[in-house]
């Protein structure tokens, strides 16, 4: 079983320290106990969404804002740059936002 | 109940964790000559440097500062300066004697260096001696400065020892102690989050000014680190955004308050959370901790980062079971339970602190039974 680290108990989103396939039970620790069914592949250091978070609500990581939902994200979805945006700017569209 | 070490108390009030002479050179070209004391003279710590010797302005004030700031250092007990001539000396001594503790300069000119030497050497065994009457007594957390710092950094950085060491953090300034959190550039992004934690409306502006200028200089020389971070390895590594990348770092300055922003090797007046701007190496980051008066360093490392301080015991903590692996000699603290266990980061930053208290106590660092230590005190302008 995959497992997952949340780091703060404010935070919506865990990152694997191992790598996880879609179907997989994820099994959270740290500052969150329990499984989460990956809905996709997750590569280790990768972060799996804990919580439902609607497009627009702001991405919990460190009980910090990290970035702001782009899409809904479900428990167990893969949060990463196809459905997450940078409040202060993305280098691999570089330029666009600061 | 607040926490407490035995350290050794200092004249003007300060208390030091450990009861070293410091040895040090006004400039470049007495290197040799401290290091020869130094190796004669047990209980002693070389403080060599760089140039000097063309540096002028605000460059030049800061070398004088820092080389000052060491020697104030409440881990020093006292200092013997090893200059060229008396008025460059005497520039030094003069910024140390408010402490209280005895300075002492042997000048290169005009009896040359075996002389310099010889004479070097038995004022720093009387030195060494003197110390050596000095007793440990409790003292309260509250007189602890702690930098924090972090580099070889990985993916395990920022989910283990970051996180510890922000705990650890957290718990001092709780006991009324002081973290200082440098590096400039690892803001780049996360500025607007550390800024929210500032106290009041002068503190923040302080602080982004600072971060701000420093990317402007950075701008300046051809360099867009807001615009390329996260790189594509990053990225690829998993993390989402430029802010997620920063507070990795930014994760081991713990969470309470930002009370104060710092120049380069400035002490802080207040306790409590502070910034201090530094260039990002860790070798010239943590000569500034020193500078500042901490009389310690946590670093957490991710592949291995062996480097410690002379004058600040420097305690490496690593999560990464290959780095633990790899090069164990050069560890501290191994928090990879954080990752291979599941323990919590607030019980392994708790346990992290009272580690704190034993090393602040006397425990030693392996940075300082190996002498893997170094001081290089950053440039802000060319020699002429």
């Amino acid at each position: 079983m995959p497992r997952a680290l949340v780091l703060n108990d404010l935070d919506n989103v865990a990152t694997l320290i191992d790598s996880g396939k879609a179907g997989d039970d994820c099994a959270l620790q740290g500052e969150a106990k329990g499984t989460v069914r990956l809905l996709a592949d997750v590569p280790f250091g990768h972060k799996v969404c804990i919580k439902d978070t609607s497009a627009g609500q702001e991405i919990f990581k460190y009980g910090t804002i990290i970035g702001k939902a782009s899409a809904a994200i479900k428990p167990g979805a893969h949060v990463h740059t196809h459905n997450v945006e940078s409040i202060r700017g993305r280098g691999d569209q570089a330029g666009s936002s600061k | 109940m607040s926490a407490t070490f035995l350290g050794y108390p200092r004249k003007n009030g300060s208390i030091g964790v450990r009861n070293w002479v410091g040895v040090i050179s006004i400039m470049d070209n007495c290197n040799p000559v401290t290091r020869a004391i130094c190796n004669a003279v047990d209980g002693t710590v070389p403080i060599t440097t760089l140039f000097v010797r063309g540096q002028y302005g605000r460059d030049l004030e800061i070398t004088y500062n820092t080389l000052a700031g060491m020697g104030s250092n409440p881990n020093i007990a006292s200092v013997l300066l090893i200059g060229l001539e008396e008025m460059t000396s005497e520039e030094v001594a003069k910024r140390i004697r408010p402490t209280g503790k005895r300075v002492e300069i042997i000048n290169l000119q005009p009896d040359g260096t075996i002389n310099a030497v010889a004479n070097g050497t038995r004022i720093a065994m009387r030195m060494a001696i003197e110390a050596s009457g000095i007793r440990r007594v409790s003292c309260p957390a509250s007189s602890l400065v702690i930098g924090v710092e972090c580099g070889g950094s990985d993916t395990t950085s920022g989910l283990s020892c970051n996180p510890a060491i922000g705990r650890m953090a957290d718990r001092l300034v709780d006991d009324g102690g002081t973290i200082i959190i440098s590096e400039t550039s690892e803001f780049f992004g996360a500025e607007h989050l550390f800024a929210a934690r500032a106290v009041d409306d002068k503190i923040r502006k302080e602080f982004v000014d600072k971060v701000v200028g420093f990317e402007q200089d950075a701008m300046k020389m051809g360099l867009d680190i807001r615009g390329t971070n996260p790189t594509p390895d990053n990225i690829r590594g998993g993390l989402t955004t430029i802010e997620e990348k920063a507070l990795g770092a930014m994760a081991k300055a713990g969470t309470r308050p930002l009370v104060g922003v710092l120049d380069y090797g400035e002490p802080p007046v207040k306790k409590g959370l502070h910034f201090m701007a530094t260039p990002a190496p860790a070798v010239e980051s943590m000569t500034a901790f020193a500078a500042g008066g901490c009389q310690l360093i946590f670093f957490g490392t991710g592949v291995g980062n062996p480097i410690g301080n002379m004058v600040s015991p420097t305690v490496k903590v690593s999560g990464n079971v290959n780095t633990l692996r790899t090069m164990p000699d050069n560890i501290d603290v191994d928090v990879s339970e954080l990752i291979e266990k599941g323990s919590k980061v607030t019980d392994v930053g708790d346990r992290l602190y009272g580690y704190t208290m034993e090393v602040a106590s006397g425990t030693r660092t392996t940075s300082e039974v190996l002498d893997i230590r170094e001081t290089a005190i950053s440039r802000f302008g060319p020699t002429i």
